[in-house]
């Protein structure tokens, strides 16, 4: 095996010394698009850019993932209390490449965790948003340059080798309620990011950034100025510019739609909605952006004029599916607000949409795509919490199987709004969320996707918000809020190996790679992370 | 919300408190009513509206523990870095007004009762320290009651005694099954898909894989037998109540 994957890498190098003329070597955006081809390597959040989160790998198998043990585990040192350790590293040649909490950010050696730099941003005492969720989702990679965003709402470029910054440029004024926490997705010769703080009066954008120098290319806003298409869906022009739409998960990407797929959050104040009448586009959403421009092609708004934080940042999975008779490109989330939709990629045409956990909020989605809402705030029987029925820990899908796996949150809420007082840099959820715990659990749930029915299902005692991913073995990883990583039979669900990490497997999902010739298995938890292997 | 606002303002004219050591509103009712708005416009989101925790922790403990007002202030005032509280940049007397707010929810007053408190002890050591510790002495497998006489009104007392199971608090969940042929009974400390965490009605803290037990059994009924007016006449319940008033914890004295 070892020889196969040196003549593996040797090819791709001499392949690299071919194109010769782009700007740099290292990593290009060919490279990034062939996803997880190159079983050594792991180069964007969800390993390619469907958001499957998907391995083709194969030598940890249903019947031999009972020996799977721990290689090495790393400890970050740094914490985000509260939260969980969020990062998916990325893998280039054997060497890690790990954000981590409070903008933290480490190259480790694939083979014995050791660091060969550490990064550490000094952040500035008075974070707003940031200070509550102090936590980071990875890097994105191109050429021999590692990008990340901040705490306080900046785009960082790194010398790969060196850690060594080398532009830094200013997203938003993180004072007001800005910061930054997702893994930036570089496409083509672009750094697309998002931005948080839906949780403060502040005005959602998805970005572009030239990797080279930093300058911006676009930006889109997820909340349309007075007079702009979907201006009509708020009542005042005050109200849409602090109405939210937080773009804080990464996007998917279709590189022949030419098409990024981003998630836009809650609209703000997340729970006092009287002073926003209206549907308050483009808010709790999925965004179909040229990515050449960052023209908004189609929209489609999963909970609109939302009372509840369901945000819609979820990973959008790609997938070509038979739809009645023919193939059809499509997209698909799993929502905050409990359904599981299905929607043609190329038109934002709704295909299907049907509830993954229990909930009262609406009676179905109606033919027009729109909920036909029966309880709004939970006075009439339980609604999901805020944290919603998953929220932003990535799913994964299974071609072969036409499974969708997510982490489902069985949780019974409900909703009080209060009018907040709009002051820059305080939050302005505008209410509290009852939460009866004793109703709470957690699963991980295995989705038809053809009929949007379940398949099956691991209950954990309780609501829990760890990532999935899946590999062509026929195994799903992830993870519960007790702090076990787990390994289940992809077809039946069936729990095939644990190994308790110490705390929970929060926000997080696992990334695989190839290292001399061994499949490693990696996952953050707390502010460790551990890779695993089957025995030499 | 502007009502709020003004309300606070008028606080600062009348007190015009600083950052000083002593909570300037100890006891102050009006500020303790703009406390309980302000914290539910700020904190109670993540704390929960009764402040017993959510996201964040329970907030109605640390008095027991014996902190005091002022490192509730510091707390409010500068956040906890590495953590989802924030720090806030609002006025002393808001956050003042918000730590009387909870310290008034949190630390109950003496209770009042005709009771004996020595006969209450003599009481206590018979029926209740088989399963409650008071400062270290006593069995485990009820809450401690080191500062139940700070945290608990007296109300909320006589409902623990008279009804034990109206609400068991998790930690002291009951369950029985079997396990390797054995009857085992106890409460659930922790648990997780594959197992549990168990304090046993012997007092021993025993796990056990999930997968070995028959007959799982949760009970929402208390593991506490119910003291009624038959096992506990109303003046022996008054003894009680007078020796469970003395138990406040590690609290400075008032």
């Amino acid at each position: 095996m070892r020889v196969l994957y040196l003549v593996l890498s040797l090819t791709a190098s001499a392949a690299l010394a071919q194109t010769g003329g782009s700007a740099e070597l290292g990593i290009s955006a060919a490279d990034i698009a062939a996803g997880l081809k190159d079983p050594t390597r792991w180069l964007t959040f969800s390993g390619d850019y469907s958001g499957q989160r998907h391995s083709p790998l194969r030598q940890i198998t249903p019947r031999n993932v009972r020996r799977l043990v721990p290689q090495w585990t790393f400890q970050s040192g740094t914490y985000a209390r509260g939260r969980g350790f969020e990062t998916t590293p990325l893998a280039l040649d054997g060497v890690l490449y790990v954000t981590g909490s409070n903008n933290y950010a480490w190259a480790l050696d694939g083979r014995t965790g050791r660091p060969f730099w550490e990064y550490h941003r000094t952040l500035p005492p008075d974070l707003t948003y940031g200070a509550s969720a102090p936590v980071n989702r990875g890097f994105g990679i191109l050429g021999d340059r590692l990008f990340m965003v901040t705490l306080d709402a900046h785009l960082l470029a790194f010398d790969r080798r060196s850690g060594v910054v080398l532009w830094d440029v200013t997203l938003a004024d993180y004072r007001v309620g800005y910061s930054a926490t997702l893994a930036p997705l570089v496409v083509d010769d672009k750094v697309i990011i998002g931005i948080s703080g839906g949780e403060y009066a502040t005005r959602g954008f998805v970005d572009a950034y030239d990797p080279a120098t930093g300058n911006r290319i676009w930006r889109l806003y997820t909340v349309p100025a007075a007079g702009e298409p979907g201006g009509e869906t708020w009542p005042n022009v005050e109200s849409a510019a602090r109405g939210g739409g937080g773009t804080w998960m990464t996007g998917s990407y279709d590189p022949e739609l030419g098409l990024l797929y981003w998630g836009t959050g809650n609209p703000n104040p997340n729970f006092h909605g009287a002073d926003r009448r209206g549907d308050n586009l483009y808010t709790a959403s999925l965004l179909a952006i040229e990515a050449a421009t960052g023209k908004l092609r189609w929209h489609y708004q999963f909970t609109p004029h939302d009372t509840h934080d369901w945000d819609s940042n979820h990973v959008p999975v790609l997938v070509t599916l038979p739809w009645q008779g023919r193939d059809r490109q499509v997209v698909m989330v799993a929502n905050r607000n409990g359904f599981f939709y299905v929607l043609d990629r190329a038109t934002g045409e709704l295909l299907l949409a049907k509830p993954f956990t229990a909930t009262t909020w609406a009676r179905e989605i109606g033919a027009d795509g729109r909920p036909i809402v029966l309880n709004e705030d939970g006075s009439d029987g339980c609604l999901p919490d805020a944290w919603g029925s998953t929220n932003f820990n990535p799913p994964s899908y299974d071609p072969r199987l036409r499974l969708f796996f997510v982490s489902a949150r069985e949780t019974c809420a409900s909703f009080h709004a209060q009018a907040p007082q709009y002051v820059p840099g305080q939050n302005t959820v505008g209410g509290v969320v009852w939460a009866d715990r004793d109703r709470a659990f957690g699963a991980l749930r295995a989705i038809d996707v053809i009929t949007g029915k379940m398949k099956w299902e691991f209950r954990y005692p309780q609501s829990n918000l760890a990532g999935v991913m899946s590999t062509a073995s026929g195994l799903v990883f992830s993870g519960d809020q007790e702090g076990n990583f787990i390994a289940f039979d992809a077809a039946s669900g069936q729990e095939l190996w644990h190994y308790q990490t110490g705390t929970s497997i929060w926000g997080a999902a696992a990334m695989t790679y190839m290292l001399d010739g061994r499949q490693q298995v990696l996952i953050s938890s707390g502010s460790v992370l551990f890779s695993f292997a089957l025995p030499d | 919300m502007k009502r709020l606002a003004a309300a606070a303002a008028l606080l600062l004219i009348c007190y015009g408190a600083s950052a000083e050591e002593r909570n300037p509103f100890e006891s102050n009712d009006e500020a303790i009513r703009i406390g309980s708005l302000l914290f539910a416009a700020r904190c109670a989101a993540c704390h929960g509206p009764d402040a017993k925790g959510n996201l964040g922790p329970d907030l109605t403990r640390r008095w027991a523990r014996g902190e005091s007002d002022e490192s509730a202030f510091r707390i409010v005032r500068n956040g906890v870095p590495g953590s989802s509280m924030p720090p806030s940049v609002a006025p002393d007397d808001e956050l003042w007004a918000i730590v009387a707010h909870l310290r008034s929810i949190s630390v109950m007053p003496q209770l009042v009762t005709t009771g004996d408190p020595d006969r209450g002890i003599a009481l206590f050591e018979k029926e209740c320290s088989g399963c409650h510790q008071v400062r270290g002495k006593g069995g485990a497998l009820g809450p401690d009651l080191t500062a139940i006489g700070a945290t608990r009104s007296r109300e909320a007392l006589v409902g623990a005694l008279r009804d034990p199971s109206a609400s068991v608090a998790l930690g002291f969940r009951a369950v029985k099954f079997i396990a390797g042929g054995e009857r085992v009974e106890g409460v659930v400390k922790g648990e997780d898909a594959f197992s549990l965490q168990v304090v046993t009605a012997d007092g021993e803290l025993e796990a056990f894989p999930k997968r070995g037990l028959d007959g799982l059994e949760r009970s929402s009924k208390s593991l506490m037998p119910v003291f009624d007016a038959t096992k506990l006449p109303d003046a022996a319940l008054e003894d009680l109540l007078a020796y469970l008033g003395t138990l406040r914890g590690g609290q400075r004295n008032p």
